[in-house]
């Protein structure tokens, strides 16, 4: 078998064993000399004593040597078991293999690589143990044998032994593992602007790929120097590759490698460099430029609708209609105090106050009145004047129905209101006789001052440029008081030089006497306190005026069917607030037709107005018997609308009387409630 | 009992001889004779490269359907020793070079016949396979599939080469005739460690000759033209 090392045993059983063998030699060479042999029996024994001797001291040798060898015994021991690690073919043509050696076992140790083929059992050893380096075995291209197994085992041996690794098959297609590919070569190029790097390169020279032996694909990876991820890109069996989306300016590395179809995959090939140029790419200009635009126009479209911010608004959102109310105060109702702003209504003229009432009315009307006549409306003054209790302060709260519903002309059962009544029939009085003094042709509205305000009290609608009041007016204004429009009925056969006109004969069946409502305060209203007003209140009071009124009207007067009536125009307002009346020439008993228009200055004075809300106006003596009592008498309610007049409601006819004024028995339409 | 079938198989074979024939006739395009055509014709490149494809995807199923075998059924220790049960391949006797440099003095004819003898020595060997296999306790689907799949495959891939070499040589041969039946035999119990031993062999000696077939047909296709050359 194997020859193995002499060791120093061996040569100390030989000894043992030529001693032993001398030994008894030398034991028969003394059995024949037995004639001289006394003496030499004790030489004898003393050889033999020192043979034995010699040989105990070789046993004893031995044994140290044994002793001693066991002591230095760790360092020496046979190899370890080494073991192939791999086995490569880098074209599949060649192949390498590699092993790792076990412990040498403290002497020098040899390996030996014996492989045998799959077919055969002949045994056969690495040809190169060199080529490949250190522990591996290199098979050339006669050595090499593909689609064939290879059985390989490595042995290590050294003095004291030698140990197998375990065997490993092989078949060479299967173990390829290619070099790196070569000559990478990486360029930057341009496409429309946009850099991209390509990447081109060879395969290793060793790998036949060019007839077919090898199929060889490929891997890239590229990353940023700075960054620590690599893209990897898979290129197939293509020799080139474009990378795309590159960073501005970036310095990139980029690696190659390869793998057989069916193998292992090569190393990465050394890393190439390349820097991408700064560019500034032409599409971001002009988005820029676009940006930029955009931002101007929208700083130009916000500074016009800055400036035309508030007529965009008006557009948008049309401004709500405010309250016009006069004396509403749109500031304290955003404050939110409502309890100001309606007292501030309250306050001023909404509702009027009493003063200010009185400013809407005319304080009282100097009325002249006959005597015959006087005596009646003593009478009925207590009615009538009670009747014309001042419910101002309750009653109007329109300015425009001032002339309708003035509390001088209310229509309603007086109670109790004595003390007025009374001296409002005082004063009546007293006007008439004044009236009488003067003989004035005309008759101005007197309008009591209030002392206290100073103001004169008229109906704005009537006389609306008569808030002020006139020096003319002073001093009858001092005397009455009255706070109500002696709008009263003209008895019969009154001189007042008021004539009441009836505006229309048609409207005999509308309520009589209305003065002309407050619509249109431009102009300077005509009243005609009309009969028929007086007929009204006769209608309502029959009591009271039958007395003075069955006198002066024709009986049509009682009914108001045939009734005459005799208005009072009025027909201007001079510049000195005074109403200029116009009597009404006009037969009582006119109903139809239109009355006749007096011209020139002829008015009529309004002498009073007694307790049934008659004007009592003052007019010649005529020789006609019938008393055109002209009255215009006007009912207020307390409801601040139109002209209401609770006897005769009106229908909403426009009667245009000829004087081209218009009949307020027309214009003063009660209001439906 | 699989005697009973191997013998039915050999007598439908037999009987269904003739169809067999002419069933398995490559679907050679009658077009240059200006009758009907039942194919569209394919040229000579494209028909390499599908059939080396072919040779690509046989490989590549039969690496794995090895390993899946290797991991269920072998123990450890003879994972490494592929051949030592010392059952040779069954195509050991087919004279196909080894080394590198012999095989590039294959000619063209050569390589094509060569590639014909290996999958048709293959054709049965597969469908014994996917028999065998069956009888395995708790073989996967996944095996099962792939080894159908690749005997199924190995079929067109014959048939594939046949047009090939008709095209490129001129030469008509016949497709399989089932005529090797002899080769196995049912017999002994499949989970004795030689049987499995013996399939695992089968199935390596497979994968290897599949890769035979992609090389030859790969280094056919890269002598053809400078215009699709390989390097």
């Amino acid at each position: 078998m194997y020859p193995g090392p002499t060791s120093p045993v061996n040569r100390l059983h030989k000894s043992v064993s030529s001693v032993r063998s001398s030994g008894s030699r030398q034991w028969t060479q003394h059995g024949q000399n037995t004639e001289g042999e006394t003496e030499s029996f004790c030489q004898l024994k003393a050889r033999l004593c020192g043979a034995t001797m010699k040989k105990v001291l070789e046993v004893i040798l031995l044994l140290l040597l044994l002793v001693v060898t066991h002591a230095k015994g760790t360092r020496y021991s046979p190899p370890g078991k080494p073991a192939l690690t791999r086995c490569r073919s880098p074209e599949k043509e060649t192949f390498t293999c590699w092993w790792e050696p076990g412990s040498d076992g403290g002497l020098p140790t040899t390996y030996a690589l014996y492989y045998r083929k799959e077919s055969s059992d002949t045994v056969f050893e690495c040809p190169d143990y060199r080529t490949a380096g250190e522990n591996s075995c290199f098979f050339n291209k006669n050595d090499t044998s593909i689609w064939v197994n290879y059985n390989i085992t490595v042995v290590a041996t050294n003095a004291l032994g030698r140990t197998f690794s375990d065997p490993v098959d092989i078949d060479v297609v299967y173990i390829v593992k290619p070099n790196p590919p070569e000559q990478v070569a990486v360029t930057v190029m341009e496409d429309k602007g946009w850099p991209f790097i390509r990447v081109s390169w060879e395969p290793p020279h060793k790998a036949d790929t060019r007839s077919g032996w090898i199929t060889l694909i490929y891997e890239i990876r590229v990353k940023l120097e700075e960054e620590n991820d690599w893209e990897m890109h898979l290129a197939g069996q293509q020799k080139m590759f474009n990378i795309f989306s590159l960073r501005s300016g970036g310095k990139y590395l980029v690696q190659v490698r390869c793998k057989p179809d069916h193998g292992y995959w090569s190393e990465w090939s050394p890393s190439s460099y390349v820097k991408v140029p700064d560019y500034f790419h032409r599409e971001k200009s002009v988005w820029i430029l676009i940006t930029v635009f955009c931002a101007f126009i929208f700083l130009i479209l916000t500074w016009l609708l800055h400036m035309n911010s508030r007529s965009l608004k008006h557009f948008l959102l049309p401004p709500v209609p405010g309250p016009k109310i006069k004396g509403f105060d749109k500031q304290l109702l955003k404050n939110g105090k409502s309890e100001e702003v309606f007292s501030a209504l309250v306050a001023t003229d909404f509702p009027p106050k009493s003063s200010n009432y009185e400013d809407l009315l005319v304080e009282y009307l100097e009325v002249y009145i006959p005597e015959e006549q006087e005596l009646m409306l003593e009478k009925s003054m207590d009615l009538d004047v009670g009747c014309l209790k001042c419910e101002g302060s309750a009653s109007d709260s329109d300015s425009g129905r001032g002339s309708c519903d003035s509390h001088t002309l209310l229509m309603h059962k007086c109670d109790g209101v004595k003390e007025e009544e009374e001296r409002q029939a005082k004063e009546a009085r007293r006007h008439q006789k004044d009236w009488k003094e003067e003989a004035s042709t005309y008759a101005h509205v007197d309008v009591s001052p209030d002392m206290s305000s100073g103001r004169v009290k008229t109906w704005p609608s009537v006389f609306s440029p008569l808030p002020r009041y006139t020096s003319n007016q002073q001093g009858s204004l001092e005397m009455a008081k009255q706070h109500y429009l002696s709008d009263s009925l003209f008895p019969t056969s009154s001189t007042s030089s008021y004539h009441t006109q009836p505006g229309h004969g048609t409207t005999e069946a509308h309520g009589p006497g209305y003065w002309e409502c407050g619509l249109s305060n431009k102009q300077p209203h005509l009243l005609h306190p009309q009969a028929q007003a007086q007929r009204q209140l006769q209608a309502r009071s029959d009591d009271n005026i039958s007395s003075i009124g069955r006198k002066q009207t024709p009986a049509g007067l009682h009914s108001p069917a045939r009734r005459s009536t005799e208005y009072v125009e009025v027909e201007r307002v001079n510049e000195e607030d005074m109403v200029l009346l116009q009597p009404v020439s006009g037969r009582c008993g006119d109903v139809e037709g239109y009355p006749e228009m007096p011209y020139g200055e002829d008015y009529s004075k309004v002498k009073g107005v007694d307790m049934d809300n008659m004007l009592l106006l003052q007019r010649e003596v005529r020789e006609e018997t019938e008393n055109c009592d002209t009255s215009s008498t006007v009912t207020t309610t307390q409801k601040p609308a139109a002209c209401i007049h609770s006897a005769m409601p009106v229908e909403g006819e426009m009667v245009l009387g000829v004087n081209g004024y218009v009949d307020t028995a027309t214009v003063c339409t009660p209001p439906t409630y | 009992m699989r005697m009973m079938r191997a013998i039915k198989q050999g007598q439908w074979a037999i009987l269904l001889w003739p169809y067999l024939l002419t069933t398995s006739i490559p679907l050679d395009c009658r077009d240059e004779q200006g009758g009907l055509s039942r194919c569209p014709s394919i040229s000579q490149e494209k028909l390499l490269d599908r059939v080396i494809q072919h040779a690509e995807l046989i490989y590549r199923v039969s690496e794995e359907s090895c390993s899946l075998f290797e991991e269920m059924f072998i123990p450890f220790p003879l994972q490494l020793q592929r051949n030592q049960a010392g059952y040779p391949c069954i195509t050991k006797a087919l004279p196909i070079p080894s080394s590198k440099s012999e095989i590039q003095q294959i000619s063209d004819k050569w390589l094509l016949h060569s590639v014909l003898m290996l999958v048709q020595s293959w054709i049965e060997p597969l469908v014994y396979l996917q028999t065998t296999l069956n009888r395995y306790d708790g073989v996967p689907d996944m095996l099962l599939n792939k080894t159908k799949w690749v005997s199924d495959k190995l079929m067109s891939l014959e048939q594939g080469v046949v047009v090939l070499i008709k095209k490129m040589l001129d030469e008509g041969l016949m497709t399989t005739t089932y005529s090797e039946q002899g080769l196995f035999q049912d017999d002994g119990q499949p989970e004795m460690l030689e049987y499995v031993m013996r399939d695992y062999t089968l199935l390596s000696c497979f994968k290897k000759d599949a890769h035979k077939m992609e090389i030859l047909l790969k280094l056919l296709k890269c002598r053809q033209n400078d215009i699709h050359s390989c390097a």
